[in-house]
C-alpha cells in the first residue's frame, strides 16, 4: 500500500520510507525562492513542430484533437532538452555534496497550452525521466504572473513574443532556437555561453558603436575602462550559476566542477575586452572562459565549445551559432532590437 | 446512479448574506434612520456577475435550457429590519438572486439539503469544511485582489483531492492526519464529482477559446501523476480542463492570485499546509 504513496506524495515521503527502493523515488522540490528557478516552455523542451503546423493551418480544435488522440506517445526532445538535462546532473551532484540544502535547480514547465495537452506533457516528462514536478498551464493566458509567482531565474521559450513580453517585465529570457545539425554535448557538465554586451551587460557600449561606430566604441571603452557597464537582462542568471559553483569549490571540486561558463564576446582582448572583464570582476563575478573574438563569427568557437546553451542579443550571432550546431537563444534586449534581421520563426505567432 | 437525477435542472449554488453584504454596513443601517441599502461586497458580486455570464451565454445557445446557475441566499439570524434591507439591496443592485431563505444558525444544513443545493459557497474555510464533512458539497468563495470582472467565471478543482487514489488518501493517517480530516477528503471527492459532471456539461455547450466558463486543477502536494490522474478522473466525468498547476509544495497563493478563481475545491485541504513541517 506504501507503493502508490511513494509515487503520489513524493513531497511527505521519503524521509518515512527512504528504506525501500522504490523506481519512482524522488526528492522534494526545492521552495521556489530558495532555488535557481528554471521556467521553460512545452516547444522549447520538446520537439512539437508537428503540431505546431496543425495549430497554425487547421486551427485551435483540430490541434487539441490531434494532441489527445497522441496522448500516449511521447515528443521528440527540443532544442532546450540537452540544456534541461544537463540542469538535472547538477542538481544530482548537489544533492550528494548538500542533501539538506535547497540552493539547487529547479524546473517549471511553463506552457500556455490548454489542459488537454497535460497529460501527453506528463506522459513525455515521464517517459525520459525528467525531474519537471512543477508546471503551469494557462490555457492561452499570459505567464507573466506565473513566472513571478515562481521567481524565474531564466524563461526559456520557443516564442519570441513571450519572451519579449518577459524581458520588459524585467524577467531574464530568451529565444530557444534549434540547431541545424546535432551537436554531442556533455552529459556531466552544464556548459553555459553568453555574449556580453546587452546579456550580461547593458547595451550603453553597443548603443555608441551604432551611433558613432566602431573607432568611437573603442576610444569610449578604454577611457571608461574602470567605469563597469551597467548590467544585462542575464547577469542575473551568470550570478545565480556563479553562486553554485561556489558550492562545489567549497567541497574541493574546482577542477571537476559539473558547471562551466563561458564569455563570447565580439570585443577584442587588446582594447574594449578589459572593460568587460573589469566589469565582471566589480560585480564579484567571472566565467571560466573569455573569449574575445575582435569581430570574427561566434559560430565556429562554439562549435568548439559545445555549450547546452548560448545566449545573444543580436540574431545574426544566434543564426550564425545555430547553424553550426550550437543551441542558440536569443534575448531580445536593447538597441540591437531595432535593427534585426527577422527571421520566419521570430514573426511567428503561437500559443506555446 | 444517482448522478441520473441531477443532470437537468438548475445549477443551485448557496451564499451567505454576511459574504454577500457588508456587515458594517447591516449594522449602520439599523443604527441610523436612513434607507440606505447594505453595500454588497466586491467578492461576491464578482461572482454573481460572472455567473450571470454564463447564463445568458447558455440561454443564448438555447432559449430553453434548463441546466443554468441559480444563486440563492441565505441569511441566519436576522432581524426584522436587516431583512428587509437584504431584500431591497438585492433589488436594487440588480443582483440575481432566486430565493433568499432565513434561518436559524442550526438550521442551515437542513436548508441546504431541503433545496438540492449543488454547492455551498463561503469565504469561511472552517464552515466549508464542516459542511463538506456532511456530504454536501462545499467551496470557497475565493478573495479577488480586484474587482475586475474577468468575463468568465472560474472554478478550480483541488487535483490532490481528486487525484490521490482511495488507497492513498487511506495512508494519509500516516502523516498525521485524523481520521475526521480523511473522512472529508473523500466526501469531497465525491462532492466534486456531482458538481464536476453538471458543470462539464455545461462546459461542453461552448469552445476551447472565448469560454465563459473556465475549469482549473490545481493539484498543491502531489506528483505530476497526481495531477495526470485528476485530469484523467475529471475527463471521465465529463468534464475537461483548461488549466493545470502543479506545485508541488510551492506556496498556493501566489499561483491563486494570478489566476483569480471565483471557486475553489480544496475539499478541507488547507489544513494540509501545516504538514509543510515535515517535508
Amino acid at each position: 500500500m506504501n507503493k502508490p504513496l511513494m509515487k503520489e506524495m513524493h513531497t511527505f515521503g521519503e524521509q518515512e520510507t527512504c528504506n525501500q527502493s522504490s523506481p519512482s523515488k524522488k526528492p522534494t522540490p526545492p521552495k521556489p525562492q530558495n532555488a535557481i528557478t528554471i521556467a521553460v516552455s512545452s516547444r522549447a523542451l520538446f520537439n512539437m513542430d508537428r503540431e505546431q503546423d496543425i495549430y497554425e493551418q487547421q486551427g485551435m480544435e483540430d490541434y487539441l484533437k490531434y494532441q489527445i488522440q497522441h496522448e500516449i506517445e511521447p515528443f521528440a526532445p527540443g532544442p532546450a532538452f540537452p540544456f534541461i538535462k544537463a540542469v538535472e546532473a547538477v542538481n544530482t551532484r548537489l544533492r550528494e555534496l548538500y542533501p539538506d540544502s535547497e540552493e539547487l535547480f529547479d524546473v517549471v514547465l511553463m506552457t500556455s497550452n490548454h489542459a488537454h495537452v497535460g497529460l501527453r506533457l506528463i506522459n513525455s516528462i515521464n517517459h525520459y525521466q525528467l525531474f519537471i514536478e512543477r508546471f503551469c498551464m494557462t490555457g492561452g493566458n499570459s505567464l507573466i504572473g506565473y513566472l513571478k509567482a515562481y521567481h524565474a531565474n531564466l524563461y526559456l521559450s520557443a516564442d519570441s513574443l513571450k519572451v519579449r513580453e518577459a524581458i520588459e517585465e524585467g524577467i531574464a529570457a530568451a529565444t530557444v532556437f534549434s540547431p541545424g545539425k546535432i551537436t554531442e554535448v556533455p552529459e556531466t557538465q552544464l556548459r553555459v555561453a553568453f555574449d556580453g554586451d546587452a546579456v550580461l551587460f547593458s547595451d550603453e557600449s553597443e548603443r555608441i558603436y551604432k551611433a558613432h561606430g566602431l573607432d568611437k566604441f573603442f576610444e569610449h571603452e578604454k577611457a571608461h575602462e574602470n567605469k563597469p557597464l551597467d548590467h544585462g537582462p542575464l547577469k542575473g542568471f551568470l550570478e545565480a550559476l556563479g553562486k553554485l559553483q561556489q558550492k562545489f569549490y567549497a567541497k574541493g571540486q574546482r577542477l571537476d566542477c559539473p558547471i562551466r561558463t563561458y564569455l563570447v564576446t565580439a570585443r577584442s582582448a587588446a582594447s574594449s575586452g578589459t572593460r568587460a572583464l573589469k566589469t565582471l570582476r566589480s560585480w564579484g563575478l567571472e566565467t571560466d572562459e573569455a573569449l574575445f573574438l575582435a569581430g570574427a563569427p561566434k559560430g565556429p568557437m562554439l562549435e568548439k565549445i559545445r555549450p547546452h546553451i548560448f545566449f545573444d542579443d543580436q540574431m545574426f550571432h544566434v543564426e550564425g551559432a545555430a547553424e553550426l550546431g550550437t543551441v542558440a537563444a536569443h534575448v531580445p534586449y536593447g538597441i540591437a532590437q531595432k535593427v534585426q534581421s527577422k527571421t520566419a520563426r521570430d514573426v511567428k505567432k503561437d500559443i506555446l | 446512479m444517482e448522478d441520473e437525477k441531477n443532470h437537468t435542472g438548475p445549477l443551485m449554488i448557496a451564499l451567505q448574506y454576511n459574504d454577500l453584504f457588508d456587515l458594517d454596513s447591516i449594522s449602520a443601517m439599523t443604527a441610523s434612520t436612513n434607507t440606505d441599502d447594505a453595500v454588497p461586497k466586491d467578492r461576491a458580486v464578482t461572482f454573481i456577475k460572472a455567473v450571470q455570464i454564463v447564463n445568458e451565454r447558455l440561454v443564448e445557445q438555447n432559449k430553453t435550457e434548463s441546466l443554468l446557475f441559480e444563486v440563492i441566499l441565505i441569511a441566519k439570524e436576522c432581524s426584522e429590519e436587516i431583512k428587509m434591507n437584504i431584500v431591497e439591496s438585492v433589488k436594487y443592485y440588480g443582483l440575481e438572486i432566486v430565493k433568499i431563505f432565513f434561518c436559524k444558525k442550526e438550521e442551515l444544513i437542513n436548508t441546504l439539503q431541503l433545496n438540492n443545493v449543488k454547492l455551498f459557497l463561503s469565504t469561511d474555510k472552517d464552515d466549508v469544511y464542516e459542511v463538506l464533512h456532511i456530504g454536501i458539497p462545499a467551496a470557497v468563495l475565493y478573495e479577488q485582489s480586484d474587482d475586475h470582472v474577468l468575463n468568465q467565471l472560474k472554478v478550480i478543482f483541488s487535483g490532490d483531492v481528486i487525484g490521490f487514489s482511495e488507497d492513498s488518501l487511506d495512508s494519509l493517517s500516516d502523516f498525521g492526519f485524523s481520521e475526521t480530516q480523511i473522512e472529508t477528503f473523500k466526501e469531497a471527492k465525491i462532492c466534486m464529482k456531482e458538481f464536476a459532471v453538471l458543470i462539464g456539461q455545461m462546459r461542453r455547450k461552448f469552445g476551447q477559446e472565448n469560454s465563459p466558463l473556465c475549469i482549473c486543477v490545481l493539484t498543491a502536494w502531489g506528483s505530476t501523476n497526481v495531477c495526470a490522474s485528476a485530469l484523467k478522473t475529471l475527463r471521465e466525468w465529463g468534464l475537461d480542463v483548461d488549466e493545470a498547476f502543479c506545485l508541488a509544495g510551492a506556496p498556493c497563493s501566489p499561483i491563486l492570485a494570478v489566476v483569480k478563481p471565483h471557486i475553489l475545491w480544496d475539499g478541507g485541504l488547507h489544513n494540509m499546509r501545516d504538514l509543510s513541517a515535515h517535508s
